[in-house]
């Protein structure tokens, strides 16, 4: 887990962030928090052990210890062990009722019964954090933890007699993997495996045959978590894709089959901060103005006004501005368990794109009047042309910025093209290339018609150049 | 020596004009009445010379030619008379009647390959006459013959590989067959279209029958010309002629791993990079070719990455393999234009930048760095121009455009391309003529028909051979749509191939 976090305290107050999340990721959510945000550490994770008691998960509470032990909160550290191996056992007790019943459900073979019962050891699995791995054992990774819990539910498909329960199943498969997928990040691990399995299982849910008025509740399901998986993956076009078609009802969706997604995952502002950043990382301006803010999604930027107000910025060609808005959330966004990692990378590319546009209506730039629309970071004042260079020479290099430098005069030059010449050009090539294509065509069809096919084994064919 | 003999001779052909029909029998029977002379006869000196004296070879063609070569065969080692029939050959070269010459295809090539044996022994380095008796013959040059390798053989062996470019430079677009039978014969005197139908299997113009080997070191002796004369895009039409040169199975020859090797070196030379494959080439024989030819494919790696150390490393390591193959130049030349290629790509980036830099990023001593860029421009690889007014010089590279002018010469213009591919159009047809009489042609329609594909057959079989040339004078858009207008119906050579695959 990253102990490295240096960032400000974020705009928002963390009991009311709290409060729009329940589930096991809450916690999760709250520690992310304690452990990059110095000045809301100590909160966040009292308040993620407190919501961690709540719950039946051990095992995160034992991890929520750990990190107050190392962030240096003596008094956090301090574990309730009573508390701990109480619910350990009530834990271990309510495991073997559960499997008992399945056994029986099992033998009286009534599939319906075997499905709800594998759904309740799942959900058992799920809330417990499952089995303990065996430190000895490496194979008993991939059966314990959030592990378990995803095979429990998968379980379920040989028992599924309805489109709904195949629905149902789905739902919390998809929710799993996500939950796997931060888990995983915060214990240091890489969770694009996760990432894919929620991906092709929300995929499924296109194909389940439920009727339409419940297709309505889980498309938009399916489009967040793909989104957010694909967020997670890096994916940032096609995250943006189906952040931007997720329905507006997603925000106020609810409870589907006992699984409440906006509370549980992320909320509406959520995908509106996602959709949106992904949106500008990814999307050009005639993109923007039609999807973004004339779409549908415009809904979700209106629960995050200074998202929208990017947005706009950008369009309207004010990228300082739009820019600087951005920065002003850099904290907030960091501290998302989905978003975090991404959001360096996707500033990174919005300033590109931006520089990008900013060039586009030039011909040439100084690299000085460059760097004052765009101030480098973390660089001092001296060396910010040297900065800004280097910045333009890797985005020419990655193909990013279609220009050239001129060093000596510190100039960016846009490349001049001449739409007759390159025109005429390209026909000669053309020309060139199929008259290529058809003498060595015809030269293959007249051997073949002649029977001049290079002959198989030794003779003659191997022959070389004699004189 | 009658003077009916030479009156015989000077019959034919008379002096009106005859129909195709009539003039055919005519030289059939020449033929036939030449054919029964004694070589003697031909030698034989008459009251005042050679009997090549009294006969022109440009009207008489036939029995100057049958006379030439006795006399030829009957010079022996001697010098002088050996000069002479060359001379004389010379002579009949340029002028021979190429309607005539069709009927003595046999005794055609009975001089030609005299004088193949005589220009070395002789030491002869003008090889220009036979050239033109090959294109005097068939001015397209569009039907291989065996003559066609011995020419160029014996130009490179002669070291005047340019006299071998009028030959080269036209496209092969037939090779001669047995014709068909049970057809309406044609008579060789008509004007054919194409010269494969003279230029048959039969006429005796060629050694028969043909061997494959030929036709690839044919390609490849002209992808070497090529190379030699810089005319990058030819030689890489020859050497892609021999990569997809069709194989029996896995089967593929030692000549085609050569044009691979020099083919992946002619693309670095050319364009930087390795060229693409050809969408049909055969995996098969790209396999065992690729095998044995590891070497140029670590250097092509190390150029395309611009590598230039590693491929120093490489080429200097590898001298004995490159020695082998004959390929020590070639490398040596990719050398250099690695070089070339690393300054060039600099200006992707940089519109302009001090000489230092330029050395900075080559990792070479400025010094080093300014001759080369003063050889570049003056050979024209770059375009851009050095400020040295400063300490430290400047290199400013130009726009991305590298010609301003438009339309250089004749055959760089559109119209020139289209109206090659025009031609080559109705070289196709005629190849698709001949495939649709082939015997295994007609056992794939049959077999079709059998199958119950319906009157209407297969729609994939009927291959669309409408082209329609582009309207000349509306200007270069007209010429661009005529161009793509070919793209599409090069389309058809694909369903042909099928078709002869499927055997």
């Amino acid at each position: 887990m990253a102990y490295d976090g240096n960032l400000p305290a974020p705009t928002f107050d963390l009991d009311t962030y709290a409060n729009n999340y329940q589930g096991a990721l809450l916690p999760i959510r709250l520690a992310h928090i304690s452990t990059h945000c110095p000045s809301l550490s100590r909160h966040a994770l009292s308040s993620a052990i407190d919501a961690a008691k709540q719950g039946k998960d051990v095992q995160l509470y034992a991890r929520l210890h750990d990190i107050a032990d190392r962030l240096g909160f003596a008094d956090l550290a301090k574990m309730d062990t009573a508390w701990a191996s109480k619910q350990e056992e009530a834990n271990r007790r309510e495991l073997s009722r559960l499997e008992g019943e399945l056994r029986g459900y099992k033998n009286n073979m009534i599939r319906e019964s075997i499905r709800m019962g594998q759904d309740d050891l799942a959900a058992h699995q799920l809330s417990t954090g499952g089995p303990v791995p065996d430190p000895n054992d490496p194979h008993s990774q991939h059966t314990s933890g959030y592990n378990a819990a995803y095979q429990a539910y998968g379980k379920m498909r040989d028992y599924c007699t309805t489109p709904t329960h195949i629905a149902s199943m789905t739902l919390r498969l998809i929710y799993t993997s996500l939950l796997q997928a931060v888990s995983s990040r915060q214990a240091g691990g890489s969770p694009t495996m996760y990432y894919n399995t929620a991906v092709s299982n929300a995929h499924r849910i296109r194909t389940i045959g439920v009727k339409e008025e419940e297709m309505d509740r889980l498309v938009p399901i399916m489009n967040a978590s793909l989104g957010i998986a694909y967020l997670g993956n890096g994916s940032y076009r096609d995250a943006a894709s189906y952040l931007l078609s997720t329905h507006q009802d997603y925000a106020t969706l609810g409870a589907v089959h006992n699984t409440d997604f906006p509370r549980m995952v992320a909320s509406g502002n959520d995908i509106a901060v996602y959709g949106g950043l992904c949106a500008l990382a990814t999307m050009d301006r005639e993109q923007l103005l039609t999807r973004v803010l004339g779409g549908p999604f415009r809904f979700f930027l209106e629960l995050e006004p200074h998202m929208r107000k990017a947005i706009s910025l950008y369009t309207t060609a004010k990228y300082e501005a739009c820019l600087n808005t951005l920065r002003h959330y850099h904290a907030d966004w960091s501290l998302d368990v989905f978003l975090g990692p991404h959001v360096d990378l996707l500033f990174a590319r919005i300033r590109e794109k931006s520089i990008t546009a900013y060039f586009s209506s030039f011909s040439q730039v100084s690299l000085s009047s460059l760097a004052s629309t765009f101030p480098p970071a973390h660089t001092t004042s001296s060396d910010v042309q040297h900065a800004m260079e280097l910045e333009a020479l890797s985005m020419i290099q990655s193909g990013t910025l279609a220009a050239r430098l001129d060093v000596v005069n510190g100039l960016l030059v846009a490349p001049r093209t001449e739409a007759r010449a390159a025109t005429h050009a390209d026909a000669k090539a053309a020309a060139d290339e199929v008259e290529r294509t058809l003498l060595l065509r015809l030269q293959r069809v007249n051997a073949v018609v002649a029977g001049l096919e290079v002959p198989r084994g030794k003779g003659g064919g191997a022959q070389q150049a004699g004189w | 020596m009658s003077q009916d003999f030479i009156a015989s001779l000077l019959e034919f052909p008379p002096e009106k004009k005859l129909s195709n029909k009539e003039y055919d029998k005519r030289a059939n029977d020449l033929i036939k009445h030449l054919n029964k002379q004694s070589d003697s006869a031909w030698v034989k000196h008459l009251n005042k010379g050679s009997i090549l004296d009294l006969l022109n070879p440009s009207t008489n063609s036939l029995p100057y030619l049958y006379a030439l070569v006795a006399q030829a065969n009957n010079a022996g080692k001697d010098r002088a008379r050996r000069d002479e029939v060359l001379n004389r050959s010379a002579v009949f070269f340029a002028t021979f009647d190429p309607i005539q010459v069709r009927y003595a295809g046999s005794v055609f090539y009975d001089l030609l390959t005299w004088a193949f044996d005589a220009y070395p022994s002789l030491e002869i380095t003008d090889c220009s006459p036979l050239t033109t008796a090959l294109l005097r013959l068939d001015p397209t040059g569009a039907t291989f013959t065996s003559s066609h390798l011995r020419l160029v053989r014996l130009c490179l062996h002669q070291g005047v590989p340019s006299q071998a470019l009028p030959i080269l430079d036209k496209n092969i677009t037939a090779y001669p067959q047995t014709p068909p039978k049970n057809l309406p014969e044609d008579y060789i005197c008509d004007d054919h279209a194409h010269s494969n139908a003279f230029l048959t299997l039969k006429s005796g113009f060629t050694l028969h029958p043909l061997k494959p080997e030929w036709l690839l070191e044919y390609y490849l002796l002209g992808a070497h010309v090529y190379l030699g004369q810089r005319n990058f895009p030819r030689a890489r039409l020859f050497l892609e002629y021999l990569l997809l040169h069709p194989t029996s199975g896995a089967a593929a020859s030692g000549l085609q791993t050569e044009a691979y090797k020099k083919w992946l070196l002619l693309g670095l030379l050319a364009q930087g990079k390795a060229y693409p494959l050809p969408h049909t080439h055969s995996q098969q024989v790209m396999k065992s070719v690729k095998a044995v030819s590891r070497p140029y494919e670590a250097l092509v790696e190390d150029f395309e990455k611009r590598a230039w150390r590693k491929f120093q490393a490489e080429a200097d390591v590898g001298q004995g393999i490159w020695q082998e193959d004959g390929n020590t130049s070639l490398v040596r030349e990719a050398m250099d234009a690695l070089l070339r290629y690393r300054v060039l790509d600099l200006q992707n980036t940089y519109a302009a930048l001090p000489v230092s830099r330029v050395a900075a990023h080559l990792e070479l001593p400025p010094d080093y760095v300014l001759n080369l860029l003063g050889s570049m421009l003056n050979q024209n690889y770059l375009s851009a121009h050095l400020t040295t007014t400063t300490s430290d010089p400047v290199l400013h590279f130009h726009g991305s455009s590298t010609s301003t002018s438009p339309e250089v010469n004749d055959s760089d213009s559109l119209e020139a391309r289209s109206n090659r591919i025009t031609s080559l159009i109705a070289a196709i047809r005629d190849a698709d003529r001949r495939l649709q009489l082939t015997k295994e042609y007609m056992d794939v329609q049959k077999r079709g028909k059998r199958g119950g594909a319906g009157p209407d057959g297969d729609l994939a079989d009927q291959m669309d051979l409408t082209y329609d040339p582009p309207i000349g004078g509306l200007g270069e858009d007209e010429e661009g749509e005529g161009v793509f207008g070919v793209g599409g119906s090069g389309g058809w050579q694909g369903t042909g191939e099928e078709d002869i695959m499927e055997r």
